[in-house]
């Protein structure tokens, strides 16, 4: 069904933007999917139903939100000397409204909290590089 | 449990947008031959560890529900149940100012 696959690079540059075309639209259907469930959960939540071109405005304009904040983050990451994103990289980001970064804050707490204590021992003795995982 | 993004449909929305740039980097490179050390890192592709995506899915979470909670809240006080684009509107600036 796609063009370009296997074999050789053939044309290059125009097959290689035309399947960057398809998979972004296939990122961009997938992600719109996500937003309608959590928009949808949330109406239902307040009582309220939404309109479907409302849904795929803010679809919309989450995902050109995601791509500013992939180049942000990758920004902060470098600005700071590294290859790897990391939490406060995507902290960061909200740093121009005060509340939004609270949230996130504690949002980012709890997932250290919820952490299993063998992994944060694990991360501090971070040598050996085992994957495997005691049970 | 509430719903959110999929922290590797995020993952690779972010590669996306990172590979493009390197791309754009590796063009304007071959053009400057001075630059040494430096640009070695940027050829290298950016990665994320996971608890900064599922921060990201969090942030982008916030981003929907805060956009669904200020149009209800519009909708609520005009009277009407249904969400509609004329109340998107009103909320959007505010709601791209604060994100």
């Amino acid at each position: 069904m796609d063009a370009g696959g296997v074999g050789g690079a053939g044309d290059g540059c125009f097959e290689k933007m035309e399947t960057e075309e398809e998979r972004t639209e296939l990122l961009r259907d997938r992600f719109r999917l996500s937003v309608i469930s959590i928009a949808d959960a949330e109406a239902k939540k307040l009582g309220m139903q939404v309109a479907e071109p409302v849904v795929a405005c803010i679809a919309d304009l989450a995902f050109k939100f995601t791509e500013q904040l992939a180049k942000d983050v990758e920004l902060f990451a470098y600005h700071a000397g590294r290859k790897s994103v990391n939490v406060k990289d995507v902290i960061l980001s909200a740093h121009r409204n005060d509340h939004l970064t609270s949230l996130l804050r504690s949002f980012s707490q709890e997932l250290r909290d919820k952490e299993p204590k063998t992994e944060r021992k694990r991360k501090k003795s971070s040598e050996k590089g085992e994957t495997s995982v005691p049970s | 449990m509430d719903a959110t993004f999929d922290p590797d449909l995020i993952h690779a929305i972010f590669k996306m947008v990172w590979s493009r740039r390197a791309e754009r980097n590796e063009e304007i490179d071959v053009v400057d031959v001075e630059v040494g050390a430096g640009t070695s890192k940027k050829s290298r592709p950016t990665t994320a560890n996971p608890s900064a995506l599922r921060v990201s899915c969090e942030l982008l979470r916030l981003f929907v529900t805060e956009a669904i909670e200020r149009t209800a809240i519009i909708a609520e006080a005009e009277g009407i149940n249904k969400i509609e684009p004329t109340q998107l509107e009103r909320i959007l600036p505010q709601l791209l100012l604060d994100f």
